[in-house]
């Protein structure tokens, strides 16, 4: 109540995988390493429940359609909005204007309009993967058919990789947010650096 | 292992799911009082057959979402997922939902309100 400032306090606080230092391997087969990945420091990210009546808000506090099809994300530039179950969605914006869209739903809703929104942003951490063997790299640990005619871009799936939890997003044929718990962001880190030994890497701290 | 479809994600592995036990029990209202013999029944005892099996699962590794299966414990045949709350329709599934020992428990019974009860207590 005292504190009505729009944006986060600060970002006085690590990245998950701030500990961890760059890293690669050369692509046994020479030319391009086939999957290149970083973090995506402090990105915003809402867990939100709610129906298909928050539509308007939504479009106002983000810009992206809504709702978005099962398994499937809508976005509108940096902002997005995953589909992750019949009534329960996460929302990804700018770190830092987490808050700001909190704001925006609230002013853009009646108050006879139910919903939950929450600041999951240091909860969960993206990592973003490209590169040729970003499929392939990901299907080691998974058991969903990532093929692109089965998993487009535009998909998306709460899912195993590796045996932790994650959600995965394609935003491109070779283009994915994986998004785990912070506490497993090590794991992932070095699994995935481990299972695309054989395609080259390149982790960028 | 299994592929179960999940009636919101669609066709996942077994290992994205968790099952919760045998669907169907319900819990015997306060207002009716039981014995601790009769609620046993409900807290305690659980079924375990050999064959076609109703049971809740949840898509822990997804949506999180509840919803029920029937399924074969023999060949682990799915033979019908319907949501949470609702009873099985095809013609299997509903016949082990009669021939349950559960329909006959006073537990049972009293998970339903008393009709001298209704609009009393909410
Ligand atoms: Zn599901």
């Amino acid at each position: 109540m005292a504190n009505s400032s729009n944006s986060r306090p600060d970002f006085s606080g690590q990245a998950a995988l701030a500990g961890i230092a760059g890293s690669s391997s050369d692509n046994p087969n020479g030319g391009d390493a086939g999957l290149v990945f970083r973090e995506i420091s402090h990105l915003g990210k809402l867990n939100l429940r709610g129906d298909k009546n928050l539509a308007a808000a939504i479009k106002a506090a983000t810009g992206c359609p809504f709702p978005p099809k099962a398994n499937q994300f809508q976005s509108a530039g940096e902002r997005h909005v995953l589909w992750l179950g019949p009534d329960e969605y996460l929302i990804l914006c700018e770190a830092g204007k987490e808050k700001q869209l909190e704001d925006t739903l609230a002013s853009t809703t009646k108050s006879s309009q139910r919903y939950a929104i929450t600041d999951v942003s240091d909860s969960l951490c993206a990592l973003a993967l490209s590169g040729p063997k970003t499929r392939a790299v990901l299907a080691k640990g998974c058991g969903l058919d990532l093929h692109p005619s089965y998993f487009p871009s535009g998909d998306c799936a709460q899912t195993l990789l590796a045996l932790a939890g994650v959600t995965l997003m394609a935003l491109a044929d070779d283009e994915f947010i994986v998004i785990c718990r912070t506490s497993f962001a090590p794991y992932i880190q070095r699994w995935l650096a481990d299972a695309a030994l054989e395609y080259g890497y390149q982790f960028v701290a | 292992m299994l592929i179960i479809t999940c009636p919101f994600c669609g066709p996942r592995d077994e290992a994205e799911f968790a099952c919760g036990g045998e669907a169907h029990i319900a819990r015997p209202l306060a207002e009716n009082k039981i014995s601790d013999a009769h609620f046993a029944d409900y807290l305690f005892m659980r079924d375990n057959p050999k064959g076609l099996f109703l049971e809740r699962w949840r898509h822990s590794a997804g949506c999180r979402r509840w919803f029920n299966v029937a399924r074969d414990t023999v060949s682990h045949e799915i033979i019908e997922i319907y949501p949470m709350g609702s009873l099985p329709k095809k013609a299997s599934p509903k016949a082990a939902y009669k021939a349950s020992w559960r329909r006959d428990t006073a537990a049972e019974k009293a998970a339903v309100r008393s009709p001298n009860k209704a609009g009393g207590s909410k």
